[in-house]
């Protein structure tokens, strides 16, 4: 496996950092009511939400898929805390994540080696907090949909934060984002259900374009 | 009068010769910085791995860099972008800053790490062992991080590579902050970069240096960081800078003082000219004949060297001194010969005797100093007096000089003093606190004690094994070097669990030797068992068995690859610099080090080099010390030596007993007035303080031999006394701008020859002038 050059990890970092603010800047514009949408995206810390991660890889035969809950504590602090098929939680602390699994030594490694995982929980937190001051300049931004479902495609403009994700779909209705959707265009993708979304029951078989189509964002 | 047409001749011919020979040594004498040179040839393992890390070894190319001035995640930003930008510039063999990037290990040699791997991860590789790894892989799929670690898990399921990555890394890391090196505060990135060039070579570590400053420009992600670099190179820079600034300050400020001086004392230009040249044909004269029979010469040597002949300086102002009407500056020349004879003679054999020191730079020292001396005394008696006119005045007739000599005829003769003030210095030294003489080599180093401080400090921080405690594994090659290392593991083990240590590292945590590589090797299953056991541990998992085709691909090379040795894997980014540290390159044999941090009980530690091992435990410390003095010994018998000859020969020329004593007494009082003020004033004396003590005993001497010369004619102890003031008193002004200097070693040699000029004058006036009743006359 090859790391992204060193400087990959530092536009990452700028492209990722304003996936927030584009988020919540960009949804209120698609929203026929945009800033009614930024204010009703917003949650007070701490809050949690349930979700339920579908990861595809062309390493598997078949999704994996864990549920659990994401507790958004405030101040760039969010866990992600898997509850089913086993129990792991992933706290991310600022600029480091720390993952602790039942029986293993707690990992821990910096958000720059992971700039998918930075752009979903940049983007996450910034929709939880409503709040966000950043400029996008490393995503090509397309909204669509209206406020019973809206839609925003990030397309990294970026070569190398290409190299490592094609895009991020985040989806919703009115106050409530339902999906995340991340891929790095070469078959691995991992979508991420949250609130009443991840309630629902997943399409059978669980295959990617379905579960795009059920997200709204195919 | 005016000078003769063959005057002027002779005096174009020695300039032309002087720049002649100037140029001669500007094209073929090299100046060299290596310490090593300075230090006796090493007698034992010990001091000849010690002489290694000093001078060439990879530790003292070691800059240690810290980025600070901004939030850690701009600093990490910045640290990593800076290492990768070293690893690109030619002027680096290595960089490294904690992070590790899974492409350390280079593509063709990922195979190896089934042969490179340890212990648990030897397992056979059978179902029930991939199954486990195949359940936590999909756990880490489905984790965060999950996409950065997908590529790797097709090919490496069980992560070897990381596991062997994490092994690589320094045993006591530094505090890791987002992935790279922090100090323990959290406040400075720190980083590594290793030099290609050798830290004793200046133009080479300013170009590296400079690589690092533009690297730095390139790579800063935040206006407020800023960096700094520190290391034996990054000394050795700016010490050559710094030393350059204040020699010529102080130059500058000496010629002038001296210009007056002499003004003051002759009242004529010409006079300064033909001062200077006996002075300038010794530099030139010496710097020659280094380079003829070295080649190249040490800039210590230069510093000692230009020191010590300066007391050539004081040839030409005797005869200036003693020009006078009505005698022919030849025949004044004649006259003073054979006192300043003695003089140059016997300080030319005492500096003659560091020729036999064993120690390079002392060698040259003696070589350029011999050269120096006698070229500039043979010119003062040749060829100086034929570019002089006759005298037009008698410069010991000033009414002045009679006063001050009257003063001094009726000064009372001590002779008492001489064994209060020998008791006196004695007691002063018995009494000091301080040890008498430095053993610690770092105080070798001009380099000032706080930027020494920062770096320890900033080494600490890095975590770098404890530089103490060494054990060094000797072998026929480097492949029974590792083997053998590999044999002291189990027992190392055990101290490290008993808490005698911390941790160890040696070069076979990072290759294992050609033995354990083929067993690892053998336990390797076929290709077709492995896909059975792999089918058979995928069942049941979400994976599917035909992703990891690069997996079986690796396995079933590394059952055919040769053991990787020990020259490739000193090739590779991830730990060749290591490598390098811990099997330091050698003719014959390898000597393969142990390093250790945390060592709280060094006894264990001896006793695994007990006899019959092939390992000797090396306490840098005590050979540090045994080796400066080993050096101290070679320059104490050389001085010894060098004293009794000095002696005898000062007893061949002034033939009876009395005058002998009358001339050495003062040299002698002074060197013991020196050392003792040394030590009063808390200074253990180092191989600077002993050169300038020898300057101070040779300026001594040719006071001594002139005032012992000036016997009892008024005229002459008059021109007599004006020599020695002019002499003592342009020394003393040049010392003491010395003493005032900035820079410790300048301080070092400035301050004992001050007050040894002004301790041989007096001292002479009182223990060698003629006795008084004849003087009266």
């Amino acid at each position: 496996m090859r790391h992204v050059s060193d400087e990959a990890p530092l536009a990452v970092i700028r492209a990722l950092a304003s996936l927030a603010a584009l988020l919540v800047t960009t949804a209120s514009h698609a929203a026929p009511d945009s800033d009614a949408l930024v204010a009703r995206l917003k949650r007070t810390a701490p809050a949690s939400i349930a979700f339920v991660e579908v990861r595809f890889s062309t390493l598997l035969v078949e999704p994996l898929v864990v549920g659990g809950t994401l507790v958004y504590e405030g101040e760039g602090s969010l866990t992600r805390r898997v509850e089913t098929p086993y129990r792991e939680e992933s706290a991310i602390r600022g600029e480091t994540v720390r993952v602790e699994r039942d029986g293993e030594e707690p990992r821990t490694f910096a958000l720059r080696r992971a700039p998918e995982l930075r752009g979903l929980l940049t983007g996450m937190i910034g929709l939880l907090a409503g709040d966000a001051s950043f400029i996008g300049e490393h995503f090509a931004v397309t909204t669509s949909g209206d406020d019973q479902g809206w839609r925003l495609d990030l397309a990294p403009t970026d070569r190398r934060l290409e190299q490592r994700l094609s895009d991020i779909v985040v989806t919703g209705a009115a106050a409530e984002a339902e999906c995340f959707v991340i891929r790095d265009g070469q078959g691995s993708a991992s979508i991420m259900l949250l609130g009443a979304a991840a309630a629902r029951s997943l399409p059978a078989p669980l295959a990617l374009p379905e579960l795009l189509a059920h997200c709204g964002a195919e | 009068m005016k000078r003769t047409a063959a005057a002027l001749f002779l005096l174009a011919a020695w300039a032309g010769g002087l720049v002649a020979l100037a140029v001669f040594v500007q094209r073929h004498l090299d100046i060299g910085s290596d310490l090593r040179l300075f230090l006796p040839e090493p007698r034992t393992p010990e001091q000849r791995i010690l002489l290694d890390a000093i001078g060439e070894g990879p530790a003292s190319r070691l800059l240690v860099v810290a980025l600070e001035g901004a939030p850690p995640e701009a600093l990490a930003v910045t640290s990593s972008a800076l290492v990768e930008a070293l690893r690109g510039s030619g002027e680096f063999r290595f960089a490294a800053n904690g992070d590790v990037g899974l492409d350390s290990l280079p593509e063709e040699l990922l195979p190896y790490r089934y042969l490179m791997s340890v212990d648990d991860e030897t397992r056979a590789l059978d179902r029930d062992r991939l199954r486990a790894a195949l359940e936590a892989r999909a756990r880490d799929l489905a984790s965060p991080g999950g996409f950065a670690l997908e590529p790797l898990i097709a090919r490496d399921p069980t992560l070897l590579t990381l596991a062997l990555l994490e092994r690589w890394q320094p045993v006591e890391e530094p505090r890791r902050e987002l992935d790279v090196w922090f100090d323990a505060a959290g406040e400075r990135a720190l980083l590594v970069a290793e030099t290609r060039a050798p830290a004793f070579d200046p133009a080479a570590q300013r170009a590296a240096l400079a690589a690092l400053d533009e690297a730095f420009a390139a790579t800063r992600s935040a206006a407020g960081i800023t960096f700094t670099a520190s290391g034996a190179g990054s000394f050795s820079v700016l010490m050559e800078a710094r030393t350059r600034n204040a020699a010529e300050n102080l130059a500058r400020l000496a010629t002038i003082g001296m210009l007056l001086l002499l003004l003051t004392a002759y009242r004529r230009i010409g006079a300064l000219i033909l001062s200077a040249l006996p002075l300038a044909s010794a530099a030139v004269a010496g710097l020659a004949a280094v380079g003829a029979l070295f080649g190249s010469v040490h800039g210590i040597t230069l510093a000692f060297g230009f020191t010590l002949i300066g007391v050539a300086q004081d040839y030409p102002l005797h005869l200036l001194s003693h020009r006078r009407p009505g005698t022919p500056p030849a025949s004044v020349a004649r006259g003073l010969w054979p006192t300043l004879a003695t003089g140059v003679a016997s300080t030319c054999v005492a500096y003659l005797t560091f020729w036999f020191s064993g120690v390079t730079g002392l060698e040259q020292l003696a070589c350029f100093t011999v050269t120096g001396l006698a070229v500039a005394a043979l010119s003062s008696r040749y060829l100086l007096p034929r570019l002089m006119t006759e005298g037009s005045r008698e410069h010991g007739r000033s009414p002045l000089l009679k006063r001050l000599w009257r003063a001094i005829a009726s000064l009372p003769r001590p002779r008492w003093t001489v064994p209060v003030v020998v008791l006196a210095c004695v007691g002063a030294v018995a009494v000091a606190p301080q040890p008498l003489w430095e053993n610690d080599l770092g105080a070798l180093t001009p380099v000032p004690g706080e930027l020494l401080e920062r770096d320890r400090a900033l080494r600490a921080e890095l975590g770098t094994a404890d530089s103490r405690h060494l054990l060094v594994v000797e072998a026929t090659s480097s492949d029974a070097a590792l083997a053998a290392l590999e044999a002291l593991d189990p027992e190392l083990e055990r101290l490290v669990v008993a808490g005698a240590i911390g941790a160890y590292d040696h070069a076979a945590r990072y290759v294992p030797s050609a033995a354990a590589q083929d067993a690892r090797r053998s336990q390797l299953p076929s290709g077709d068992a492995l896909r059975a056991e792999l089918e058979a541990a995928a069942s049941g998992t979400a994976f599917r068995p035909a992703a990891f085709a690069p997996f079986l691909a690796d396995v079933e090379a590394a059952r055919t690859l040769p053991p990787l040795t020990f020259e490739q894997a000193r090739t590779l980014s991830a730990f060749g610099s290591r490598l390098d540290a811990l099997v330091p390159e050698r003719d014959s044999v390898v000597a393969a080090l142990v390093t250790f941090s945390g060592v709280r009980d060094a006894a264990p530690l001896a006793a695994l080099a007990a006899p019959g091992g092939q390992a000797t435990l090396l306490d840098v410390r005590a050979a540090s010390e045994s080796l400066v003095e080993a050096q101290r010994a070679r320059m104490l018998v050389s001085l010894a030596v060098g004293g009794l000859l000095l002696i005898a020969i000062v007893a061949v020329a002034l033939r009876e007993r009395r005058r002998v004593i009358r001339v050495l007494a003062p040299l002698a009082l002074t060197t013991l007035i020196v050392v003792a003020a040394l030590q009063l004033a808390g200074v253990s004396l180092n191989l600077f303080h002993l050169i300038s003590l020898i300057l101070a005993a040779g300026l001594g001497l040719d006071y001594a031999l002139f005032f012992e010369h000036a016997a009892d004619d008024e005229a002459e102890q008059g021109r007599t006394l004006h020599a020695v003031l002019t002499c003592a008193g342009s020394t003393l002004m040049v010392f003491v701008l010395l003493a005032t200097a900035d820079l410790p070693v300048l301080r070092a040699i400035g301050a004992p020859v001050a007050i040894g000029v002004v301790a041989n004058f007096v001292l002479a006036l009182l223990l060698t002038r003629p006795a008084a009743p004849r003087v009266a006359r």
